[in-house]
């Protein structure tokens, strides 16, 4: 370990920014924004891009995975370990949910973010309970509000979403046949 | 509709329309209208609809005629509602396609949410869930990791679900004093420093005993001789003996 510069304005390279950008998450051991990396770093957020890539690749295969759920990053364990993690931890997660829940959830998923209304008009019924629900279970949340009059409320997902599924991101989301993103 | 539809419809009309303005099958009546060529402000559909129902009521139409009747009203409905708004225009057939074809679209749309709702269900299923890591209670200072209140009650609510309910009730005079069970307390506090939770209800064998000995456990720590700690989460809460600070 060389100590020869004072690190403050120290550059490193793609590797060694993946192994601070480990230990950050490692510590933190939360759901990290990339803005917020990019301060703690001290890089810019194409460096943070790709030392996040960097970092995921290099945990292939082993028990950590590196999960993102649009910009944000979280250290947790590869969905592959679930077994023994759930035997340690014996943790409370949300177990089956209702059709009515994963159907708002994919809608919410394919197409967020959107409104309230909108989940109502593909689904064709009343959608508040269901929303509520899985909003106290952490599997959605207000994103934003729409430029509209009664600046209606903006569903999205929540990292907590990838985590029951074990999803790295939502980019692993089944592929939907075909998604207009254009409509909210 | 498809042109095989209308053309069914012309041979076996899905309703004869009898009023002073208009007389004939109701398809024609709808094809007129969207021409304009009949006034439908003349043409009462609320009576229309109410002798549609009498007639399903003695005849039992098949689900496809009813399905049809509905269709061609809903539009007649919608051609006289916008007839009288003059701001409204309604097209052409172009339009109806164009509704029909959006009827259809949500339709798939839907279905095909429905499928990839089954897909997250199976995956969620699968159990194949991450976890974040839990702090490390090495770590973080003891004072961090105190049991809160709600800790401790709900430690407590499983230990009364494991006495018999209190649903019979048979009067007995029992006594359990609080003065007694504080003793208890304190004499197993002396003979082991640290207890678990569960342990100290072990020989508990009626709910009020339990509760009593709840009670004088709070008392005990409320006066500074015991307090209670988890050392992980979800882990087992423990009692520990603690030397009482004599005059604050």
């Amino acid at each position: 370990m060389s100590s020869s510069t004072d690190g403050a304005t120290q550059v490193r390279d793609t590797t060694g920014l993946a192994a601070a950008l480990e230990a950050v998450l490692f510590t933190l051991n939360r759901a990290v924004t990339v803005l917020e990396l990019q301060d703690i770093l001290q890089s810019p957020l194409p460096d943070i891009e790709a030392a996040a890539a960097s970092l995921s690749d290099a945990l292939l295969g082993r028990g950590l995975f590196l999960q993102r759920h649009q910009d944000q990053l979280q250290l947790v364990t590869d969905p592959g370990q679930s077994d023994v993690v759930r035997r340690v931890l014996r943790p409370e997660y949300p177990s089956r949910l209702s059709p009515a829940a994963y159907e708002t959830l994919a809608i919410i998923a394919y197409r967020q973010p959107l409104t309230r209304a909108r989940i109502e008009e593909i689904r064709g019924v009343n959608c508040e309970a269901v929303l509520e629900s899985l909003e106290e279970k952490g599997l959605i949340t207000e994103t934003g509000r729409l430029d509209t009059p009664g600046t209606p409320r903006l569903f999205g997902t929540t990292m907590k979403f990838l985590q029951i599924l074990g999803l790295r991101s939502l980019d692993e989301l089944p592929p939907s046949p075909q998604s207009d993103s254009t409509s909210s | 509709m498809s042109p095989e539809i209308t053309a069914e419809l012309e041979r076996d009309p899905v309703y004869l329309v009898r009023t002073p303005a208009f007389d004939g099958p109701i398809e024609l009546l709808l094809t007129l209208a969207q021409r304009a060529e009949v006034d439908l402000k003349a043409i009462p559909l609320a009576g229309l609809t109410d002798d549609y129902l009498r007639a399903i009521e003695q005849d039992h139409p098949p689900l496809d005629r009813l399905a049809a009747f509905l269709v061609i009203g809903a539009r007649l409905v919608q051609l006289k509602a916008a007839g009288l708004m003059p701001q409204a225009t309604v097209g052409e057939e172009e339009d109806l396609q164009a509704w029909e074809d959006a009827i259809k679209g949500r339709l798939e749309e839907y279905k095909r949410f429905k499928e990839l709702a089954d897909s997250l269900m199976r995956r969620h299923a699968s159990g194949r869930f991450t976890f974040a890591g839990l702090l490390e209670p090495d770590v973080i200072p003891q004072a961090r990791v105190q049991v809160s209140l709600d800790a401790v009650a709900s430690a407590f609510r499983q230990v009364l679900d494991r006495l018999p309910p209190a649903d019979q009730v048979t009067v007995e005079m029992e006594h359990v004093s609080l003065a007694e069970k504080l003793e208890e307390l304190r004499q197993m506090l002396a003979r082991q420093a640290q207890l678990n939770f569960s342990a100290i209800f072990r020989h508990a064998r009626t709910r009020l005993e339990a509760v009593v000995t709840f009670l004088a456990l709070l008392e005990l720590i409320r006066i500074g001789e015991a307090r209670v700690a988890q050392v992980s989460a979800f882990g087992e809460i423990t009692v520990h003996r603690q030397e009482r600070k004599e005059a604050e």
